[in-house]
């Protein structure tokens, strides 16, 4: 378990915090958010390196608030890992085995080294290997004396697609194994969604929102985070209860009026808000052929299409307010949608996520 | 087309400029062991006076080199990795010395550490004469060759990424054994040509020593005197003693340089 109170921290004139945040015993937790909000003070805070100016971290139900970054019993992975270059990358493996008895030491390292396809690499130097072997050498070193707690920092932002998407699989599983607590930091949502229990955004030093990954991407609490997690188009508008429209569980129907666009939606209160339409909401077709009730429905022109291996993004302009909207390849092909080619939109009422 | 580009005036330039430079520095030195016959220099290695003096020299310059290593070392730690209030001006100052005229440093050291000052006094109430002395000669050499340790060491430290000693600390090892098992290792090349330069630096030393402690004299000094009382021809055999002397430091230094060629 990793539990943050109330944790500040100043470096120079950068502040973090208050920061409060818990990953479960086991659980895997990611601090997303984007270049300069914090995410490495905020894993160098937890590891001792910095000081806390307020606040508490505990690991294992442990005060380490004031410990020393040896005593934390923490594995560190660094984003452009730090492998010691003076070393080979068995040395490094071993690294945090000292005092242990040799036997049971080469023991773990050959386990690990299994682990993460590392045994014919153990006697090389660190020089020559690849950004992925380096990944791999550098978490194998972090996992050796068994930490309670894995920390990595954006352990994916230095390798290529291929070697990331090999790199998250084995994470994730090697977490599973060794039942480790682990907290990420990405920039990335996509971590989030394929690795996370727990996912915490960070915008300038405070955590703008924390769930689950599904509730943070589906329910986005402000116009930022719907934004950088990439949620979908963010609307700014003003909500107006519909007459005759009473209320349940102190949700109403209302519009949502952005410009020329005026959407129904269900809402809870009135007044100027955000709404969020993720792109696999907005359904596209060519003609106004008449569907269930609570659709809103509008003309829109295709500004460009974006062609991707199994979804396209279909970029919209109705009238005046851009959109984007993802369908199949292939039925985009269907479609035969293409800049200038004017369609109707769909899009339910309760599929608005309203800010 | 001809497989050779004509040499431009500006390129011919640079090399003859360089080459004037390279001729300028070689060409003493080439000369000095070149006038030292065989047979001078050999009578020079059996010569008393000039292998006292030299072995003076070399134990002098040993000892200021451990003291440059043992007080500059920590120093340069700070100043490569804590930031502490005034730590440029810190730095700014253990420069300093290379920029004062090694006489005038001879002069400030002897007001400093004379018996007309109270830590002089103090030093020689504990039994420690330095000027006039063994401990003047070493005094000397010290301040003209800690700022080439300490800067040396400060660059060196600066090399090496604080990050490797955070994850050595998360490992499990305390703030001295990371330095000793990462740090260490990673700058200690460096550090240790910084010591071999500062070696040498202490035994070319002249103007602060021949303030200090005239006697007894070390090589420099010893090849100064008889330059004076006996002129050239008597000089010039204790002089390519030395010269031979700094060649060596000089492959050493270049062996140990990072970007030297025993690198591995």
């Amino acid at each position: 378990m990793i539990r943050l109170e109330g944790v500040v921290v100043r470096v120079g004139g950068f502040a973090l915090g208050e920061i409060g945040f818990e990953i479960p015993s086991a659980g895997y937790g990611l601090v997303i958010g984007p270049t300069g909000s914090g995410k490495t003070t905020l894993l160098e805070a937890i590891a001792g390196h910095l000081p806390l100016r307020a606040g508490r971290i505990l690991l294992r139900d442990r005060d380490v608030s004031r410990a020393a970054p040896e005593e934390r019993r923490i594995g560190f992975v660094y984003q452009q890992y730090h492998l010691f270059p003076h070393r080979s990358v068995e040395e490094n493996i071993g690294y945090g085995l000292r005092g242990q008895v040799a036997g049971s030491r080469s023991q773990r390292i050959r386990e690990l080294a299994e682990l993460l396809n590392l045994s014919p690499l153990l006697d090389r130097r660190i020089a020559g290997l690849s950004g992925g072997e380096q990944q791999r050498v550098a978490l194998a070193r972090a996992l050796a004396p068994r930490p309670d707690i894995l920390l990595l920092d954006e352990p994916f932002a230095a390798v290529d697609p291929a070697t990331r998407r090999a790199l998250r699989r084995e994470i994730r599983a090697i977490h599973e194994r060794e039942g480790i607590t682990t907290l990420q930091v990405t920039h990335d949502f996509e971590d989030a969604m394929r690795l996370g229990d727990v996912v915490a955004v960070l915008a300038e030093g405070r955590i703008a929102q924390a769930g689950t990954p599904d509730q943070v991407f589906r329910y986005p609490n402000s116009a930022f985070v719907a934004e950088f997690i990439g949620t979908g188009t963010v609307l700014r508008g003003v909500v107006e209860r519909a007459r005759h429209d009473g209320a349940t569980d102190g949700h109403f129907g209302a519009h949502f009026r952005s410009g020329a666009l005026d959407l129904e939606v269900v809402a809870e209160r009135e007044g100027p808000a955000y709404a969020v339409l993720r792109p696999v909401d907005l359904m596209v077709s060519r003609s106004a052929t008449p569907g269930p009730a609570p659709r809103n429905r509008f003309s829109a022109t295709v500004t460009r299409v974006e062609p991707g291996s199994a979804i396209a993004h279909i970029h919209l302009d109705a009238s005046g307010t851009a959109l984007v909207a993802a369908v199949m390849s292939t039925t985009a092909e269907e479609l035969g949608l293409v800049p200038g080619l004017t369609v109707m939109v769909a899009v339910k009422a309760t599929a608005i996520h309203l800010i | 087309m001809s497989a050779s580009r004509p040499v431009s005036p500006w390129s011919l330039a640079v090399w003859v400029l360089g080459a004037l430079l390279v001729l300028f520095v070689a060409g003493p030195l080439a000369r000095l062991l070149i006038q030292a016959r065989p047979a001078s220099l050999a009578a020079a290695f059996r010569d008393p006076e000039l292998m006292a003096s030299l072995w003076l020299t070399v134990l002098t310059a040993t000892s200021a080199t451990v003291c440059s290593v043992l007080l500059g070392v920590p120093l340069a730690y700070l100043l490569a990795r804590v930031p502490f209030p005034g730590r440029r001006i810190v730095a700014g100052l253990v420069e300093l010395p290379v920029v004062v005229p090694h006489p005038v440093a001879g002069i400030a050291l002897l007001l400093f550490l004379g018996r007309q000052s109270p830590v002089g006094r103090g030093l020689a109430a504990l039994g420690l004469e330095v000027v006039n002395h063994i401990p003047g000669i070493v005094a000397g050499m010290l301040f003209v060759s800690a700022p080439i340790v300490a800067s040396s060491a400060r660059e060196a430290f600066r090399s090496v990424d604080p990050k490797l000693e955070r994850v050595a600390r998360t490992l499990g090892d305390t703030a001295w054994d990371a330095f000793r098992r990462v740090t260490l290792p990673l700058a200690g090349r460096s550090v240790l040509a910084g010591a071999v330069l500062a070696w040498a630096r202490s035994v070319s030393e002249f103007g602060s020593i021949v303030i200090l402690t005239y006697n007894p004299k070390v090589a420099s000094i010893l090849i100064y005197d008889r330059f004076t009382l006996f002129g050239l021809p008597a000089a010039v055999p204790a002089a390519a003693v030395l010269l031979l002397l700094a060649l060596v430091v000089f492959v050493v230094v270049q062996l140990l340089a990072p970007d030297g060629g025993a690198r591995r």
